[in-house]
Parts: structure tokens; sequence; C-alpha cells
């Protein structure tokens, strides 16, 4: 088992490494931060535009520059934004749990949609419920999710005016952001819970159970489910990871304050900084989600242990 | 006296004072901004929606409202001396900072030290004060600013950005972090709570010296995508949306809805598709001209900007020191055109490539335009879109353009000269193809010039010229577009978008 936990960790290490100086690399061709930190101004001279990138740092070795940001994940400290000059820390500190929190309620909304669908179409495999679920389920897959929250604005926001249109303000605020971002999830997810139900529906014990005079109900949701856990947390946990770096197109059409309008708005600035951290704290959580689901995995079944 | 009778003389007192004093500041009026700049302290940005909230926190000594007009502020007169190396200025007596520091001398020499010294070096609004060599305080009320040359916007940049004059004392205590997240100024407006990328709140402050604002308090929240701006003002999560931020396709949202308004004012931006003058047909002044004069520019402000632009003849709006509203844009006339491009010996069918920014969506609708009507008069053109950062650093200061691309340009002190020379003087970084000596000269020329009359008239001179050599197409002025909702009372737009709210009311 430490064999393989070490091995895990080592691949989780070295993704981190390729992303994250991938990232850095990438970034700085798309131009210079000195320019767009003056593009306002006609009187910006050569040395005007050395001197501020001397004061940003550009002109250290790339390679010092993407370690000295490496060094933040161990010591919290990601440097200045170009823009502003407001600690990195403090923008991440702010928007990681805004997304994380969005990221659970999505994942919610998600598992209490598509649990229920799941087992119903299982159930009633064939008949007319089971089509329409899969139907409906398949049209969910296909809205783009701009356009769906698009819609939920313009009917709770402006028509209704129940829930407000953006921002992170109390609980009516994730009301459209999650069902935006949980609906898309739960079209694959209703789709998995009943194939998953299916199979464990044929097995012996749920006849046994079903034999001993057990309502459906207690079949279903108690000797059924559990055994759909494994797969159904697994591919979740994935989901979740998945959900993380997702997020932003509803953040932006929502204006939620989390990682991924901090990425899109320092991508548009050039902000190196904000962006290598933003995407190296983000790619650390979702291998982090990867390898709890690898060692989940390990644990359980002894076979990929030895891989 | 005893407790009781004093109380009783203070609520008298209070209640003859409050029967005395005007109205007080009341109603809250929420603002989106697209941008949030990261922090407040002035040397640190040059980003037009820092300016559009801190136009409300601070003062200058200078002061330039929507009306454009340049007036008293934290001075309250200049004088300019020594052919105008120095200025000196009468400063505004019992004026205090939000903190209760006193403004004064020292606070001016203070900020401006700031500035161009070492803490300013790192930040972008240095380069726009270079020359101002020293401050010197003659007295409590009174400075002389020392300059290398004469700076004829200099008053004006004195009424913006960099030039906000900042409390000494809390400045050099405070951390620079400390400052740029808790600002401090002398304006209408205090600083109450700032939350990075979500918004700011300020309130009220009843001792501005210019009197204290309708509003008792003024919030911002920044907001980017333009439909979420758009669907927070229909809702009522937000009273105004600020340029730039509503693009010309939305306004026709906004007006269908009955509480909500567009109000737009001549922006500082203009549009143009410049030449390579170098190189290929465009080399030709004879084509130039063929090539503006094939284009429909007011079919264009009409159908494609619906009207929220104007055309212009040189590379600037009507708002711009140095706008000459006797000089006409070159007429659309194809027959013209064609008859030019014949004698300069150009073949139909001949290839332009027309460089732009690929993310201006707008821009990017003008621009097929142009290529139609430049396939009328026999020219095919083809679009290269760029990423914006690409064309302005790799594309056009190389002097790898195609034959056309394109500049838009503006900046916030509406001064032609501030346009004029990075694009004409030769060896500018904006102007990688044309070098004429003539031009240099007159360019030169305006610069150390104190009156303003004789400096305006080179200016026109200089727009005369370029437009006569067909420098560029100069395409339109884009209006600054606001979204306001019915609740705003006595709202006027700003062209600069350094909106100061003192007057507005909420319902």
């Amino acid at each position: 088992m430490t064999g393989f936990l070490f091995k895990r960790l080592l691949q989780a290490a070295f993704v981190v490494m390729v992303v994250t100086l991938i990232v850095a690399w990438a970034v700085r061709l798309t131009g210079d931060p000195a320019l767009m930190l003056t593009s306002g101004s006609a009187n910006v001279t050569e040395a005007d535009l050395a001197r501020i990138r001397e004061g940003l740092g550009l002109n250290e070795p790339f390679l010092v520059q993407y370690f000295n940001t490496l060094a933040g994940l161990f010591t919290w400290d990601f440097g200045r934004s170009f823009v502003g000059g407001t600690q990195v820390s403090l923008l991440i500190a702010s928007a990681l749990p805004a997304t994380l929190a969005l990221a659970f309620a999505s994942m919610a909304v998600a598992i209490l949609i598509s649990i229920p669908l799941g087992i119903r179409a299982a159930v009633s495999r064939g008949k007319w419920a089971d089509q329409l679920i899969r139907i409906t389920s398949l049209i969910g897959l296909s809205f783009p999710n701009f356009w769906l929250a698009t819609m939920l604005v313009l009917i709770f926001s402006i028509t209704l005016r129940w829930l407000p249109p953006s921002g992170m303000s109390g609980w009516q605020s994730f009301i459209m952001p999650a069902l935006t971002m949980g609906v898309i999830l739960t079209a694959t997810n209703v789709r998995l819970v009943r194939t998953t139900m299916l199979e464990v529906l044929q097995s012996q014990y749920i006849m046994v159970a079903r034999a001993k005079g057990l309502s459906e109900r207690t079949v279903l949701y108690k000797h059924a489910l559990r055994n759909c856990a494994i797969p159904l947390i697994t591919y979740m946990g994935l989901q979740f990871g998945g959900l993380l770096g997702g997020v932003v197109v509803v953040e932006r059409v929502f204006n939620w304050p989390g990682m991924g309008s901090l990425a899109f708005d320092a991508v548009a600035a050039r902000d190196y900084p904000v962006l290598q951290s933003v995407i190296m704290v983000l790619s650390l959580l979702i291998v982090s989600v990867n390898l709890l689901v690898d060692i989940a995995y390990g644990l359980v079944d002894p076979r990929i242990r030895t891989e | 006296m005893n407790k009781k009778t004093l109380s009783t003389t203070a609520m008298a007192l209070l209640l003859s004072a409050g029967l005395a004093l005007p109205a007080a500041a009341q109603g809250t009026l929420t603002v989106s901004s697209p941008q949030d700049p990261g922090s407040w302290d002035p040397i640190d940005t040059f980003l037009v929606n820092w300016a559009s909230v801190a136009t409300n926190i601070y003062d200058g000594l200078t002061y330039r409202g929507p009306d454009m007009e340049l007036v008293p502020a934290l001075a309250t007169g200049w004088e300019e001396l020594d052919e105008g190396t120095r200025i000196r200025f009468t400063l505004r007596e019992g004026v205090t900072f939000h903190n209760g520091e006193p403004f004064n001398a020292e606070a001016v020499k203070f900020t401006f030290d700031r500035l161009l010294g070492d803490e300013g070096a790192a930040g972008p609004q240095q380069s726009n004060y270079t020359s101002i060599d020293s401050v010197e305080i003659i007295d409590d009320y009174t400075v002389d600013f020392h300059l290398g040359a004469p700076d004829p916007v200099l008053l004006t940049k004195l009424a913006g950005y960099g030039a906000m004059i900042v409390p000494p004392q809390y400045a050099s205590e405070v951390s620079e972090e400390e400052f740029n997240l808790n600002p401090v100024g002398t304006g209408p407006f205090s600083f109450v709570s700032y939350e990075p990328r979500i918004g700011i709140n300020l309130e009220a402050f009843e001792d501005h010296w210019g009197g204290a604002p309708q509003l008792a308090n003024l919030n911002y929240r920044f907001i980017t995508e333009p439909s979420t701006a758009v669907a927070e003002l229909q809702s009522g999560g937000v009273d105004l949306v600020i340029p730039p931020t509503i693009p010309i396709g939305m306004i026709s949202t906004i007006e269908q809805d009955p509480r909500l308004s567009v109000v737009s004012t001549p922006g500082p931006t203009v549009y143009s598709l410049r030449f390579n003058t170098r190189d290929g047909i465009t080399a030709d002044e004879r084509v130039r001209r063929a090539l503006i004069m094939a284009v429909d520019r007011d079919t264009i402000v009409e159908a494609i900007l619906g009207g929220e632009a104007s055309v212009i003849a040189s590379l600037q709006g009507e708002l711009s020191f140095g706008f000459d509203p006797a000089l006409e844009p070159l007429p659309y006339d194809p027959e013209a055109a064609r008859a030019l491009l014949a004698e300069a010996g150009v073949a139909p069918g001949s290839q332009v490539q027309i460089d732009i920014r690929g993310n201006d969506a707008t821009f990017n609708e003008v621009v097929q335009a142009i290529s139609a009507y430049l396939a009328q008069v026999g020219i095919t053109a083809s679009i290269q879109p760029y990423e914006t950062n690409v064309l302005l650093n790799d594309i056009i200061p190389q002097g790898r353009t195609g034959a056309m691309f394109q500049q838009s340009w503006g900046g916030w002190t509406f001064d032609y000269d501030n346009t004029a020379y990075s694009m004409y003087h030769s060896g500018e970084k904006w102007n990688p193809y044309d070098s004429d000596p003539e031009l240099d000269a007159l360019l030169e020329s305006q610069r150390p010039m104190t009156d303003r009359d004789a400096r305006e008239e080179v200016l026109h001179e200089i727009a005369r010229y370029t437009a006569e050599r067909a420098l560029e197409m100069p395409i339109y002025n884009l209006n600054a577009i606001y979204a306001v909702s019915d609740r705003v009372q006595n709202f006027v737009p700003a062209p600069d978008s350094r909106l100061r709210l003192t007057d507005v009311t909420v319902e």
C-alpha cells in the first residue's frame, strides 16, 4: 500500500508541475503586462516600461519566476497582483470558498435530482416513465449552460423579480448558478444511476429482500442504493473535480466572485501571478480529489493496488 | 449650569442648527462598473474605472466636470510664470481630508514628491507628470510647480488620476497595501468598505468644501458581463451602468424597458484604420484617399453603431482640444475613388489586408462593412483578426501590419497632442511607417506653447495636414454609453467616465 501511495503522490506532484509550467510559459507568450498597465497613457517611454517591468519582477529569469510561484504553495505567499498590487493570497482566500460553495451546491442539486429520477427510471425500465426521464435528461445534457443561465435570469430575476440576477449574497443567490451547473450534471448522473441500479436490481439479494416482504421503498433506497454507492461516489468525486475547473462560464454570467472569474480577468489583464496561482491551486485540488478516489479504490479493491 | 440645562441647551442648539441646514444627504445609488482596479491609490493605475469611482473620493488642484471646463478645485487660482516653466497655485483654505487631516501646501508637495519619487516609479502614473521637476512650498496655502519645460496639458492632468491629493500623515503612516485598500481623500464621498472584485461602498462626506452631496451612500458593484449588468439594472439591483460596459447591440434591449434609459455623450475614443504608408499600394497618397472615399462612413455610423458615434475627419472627436469643426471628412464618392485608383494604376481586384483586434465585436462588424464597400471599387480586402495584445505589441510597433490596421485611441485629457504626437512623430512606437520632417516640426512646435489659442491653431494645422496626406481612414468617435434606471434624477453623463455623483438624487 505504501508503494502504491508513493507512486500516486509522485504522479500527482508531476501533473501539478507540468500544468503550472505550461500555464506559466504560455501566458508569457501573450504579451507584456507593463504595456497592458500603461496602454491608457500616451507618454510612456521604453524607460518607463523597463522600470515597470523591473517593479513587477519580470526581469528575473523565467524559471526563477516560476519557482517563486510554486514556492507560494508552501508559504501561502503568491506575490502580488499586477493590477493594483493586491496580495494574490488574499484574492484566492476570498475566491476559493466562493467556488467551493458553488460547486457543493451544484453537486447537491445534481444528487437530489438524479438519484430519485435514476432509480425511478431503472424500476420502470422500458416503460413511459423511463423513456420520459431518459429523454428529459438528454435535453438537459444538450443545454448550453450560458443559455440556461440567461433564461433563468430572464424568468426569475427580471420578470418575476424573485432572485438576485448576480453576485453572491445570501442563499437566494446560490439558486440559479447551482441549478445551471447542477442540471447539466444531472443529465449524465441520471443515466449512471439508472445503469448501476439496473445491475443491482438483477442480483439475488434484492429478490430475497423483496421475498421477505420489505416495502419497495426500503428495498430500493436501503438495499439497492447502498450497493450502487461505490461507483456513484467515485464518479461524482471526479465530477466535483471537473466542476472546479468548469465554473468559469457560470461564474461570469452570474458575476460570481470565484476562481473562474478571477482566472478569466487575470488572463485579460496578463496578470501572471494571479493566473498562475489560481491554476496551481485548482489543479492541485483536482489532482487531490483524483488521488483520494484512487486511494479509495485501492483500499476497496486490492487488485488496483498491485496494478 | 447643571447637567440637565446643559443637555436642554444642547438639544435646542442642535434643533435650530438642524432647521437651518439644508436637507441632509439621503438615499443610496448603486453603480455597476465593469472593472475592479485592485487598488485605490492614485499612483497605482491608469484604469478608467479607477477614476470613475475615485473622482468621488479624491480632489485635484483643478477639476474638470462633464462640461469639460477646467475649474478651480483644491487650488482656488493659478498663475503661469517664467514663460510657463513655473505655475503658482493658491490653495483653498479650511479643507480637511476624510480622516480629519488638514489640506495645505505640505499635502500638495507630499503628493507630488510621492508620485514622482520611488513609490510612484513602480506605477504607471509617473510618466504622465514628468514635466514637473519639483513642488516648492511658498507658504501654507501657496505652492510653486517648477517645470522642466512648459506643459500645456498639465492643468488638465492635475484634475485626475495620479495628481489626486493624498493625506501626508495617513499615507506615510500606513503601509502601501493599507492605503491601496482604504483610500482617504478630500472628495465629496468618503470610503466605507471595499471587497476585492465585488464592490466598494462610499458615504457622503458632509464637510466637503463644495457642500455635502445629495446622496447618503454611493455603492459600486464590479460587473464585467454586459448582459449581467443589464439584468441587474432591470431587476433593480443597480441603478446605473457606466462605460465601458454596454455594447451597441444591447441598447435596444434597454430602451424597450420603460423604467430604463440610455444616456450618451461623445467619448474619448476614436476609431480608425491606419495605412501602411511605406509599402504596397497604400504608399500612394491617391490610393489612400480613394480607399477613404470608397467607404460610406455615415451609413456605418447609423446602421452599425445605432447613431452612437460621429464621423470624424481627423483622429479626434468634437470634445478634443484641437478639434476643428471646419475640417470636413472626405466625402463618400465611389466614382471619384475608382478614378483615383485608376490614376494610381491600381488594377481592379488588388488585395489589401486589414488587421484588427479580434475581440472587438462592434468594430469587427464595421470592418466587414468597410470590406464590402472596398469591393465595390474593385479592392479585395482580407480581414486579419489578432489578439489585442499581439496586435499592439508585436504587429503594429514592429511594422508587420497589412495595408491597413485598426487603431482605436483616446486619452482622458481630450487633447489632440496626446494622439497626434504618438501617431505621427517620427520614431514613435505607434508610427512604424511614416517619417515626415514637416509634420515632426509642427508637432514639436506646439508642445511648449502656453498660449492656448496659438497652440490650438497649430493643432488644427496638424489635423489638416494629416487629413491632406490621408495618413489614416478616420472613421468615428464613439459615444460613452450609460444605462440609467428611472429612480435616478439629475444624472449628467461624463465623456471621460469620471462621474462625480454629488448632484444625483434617487427616488
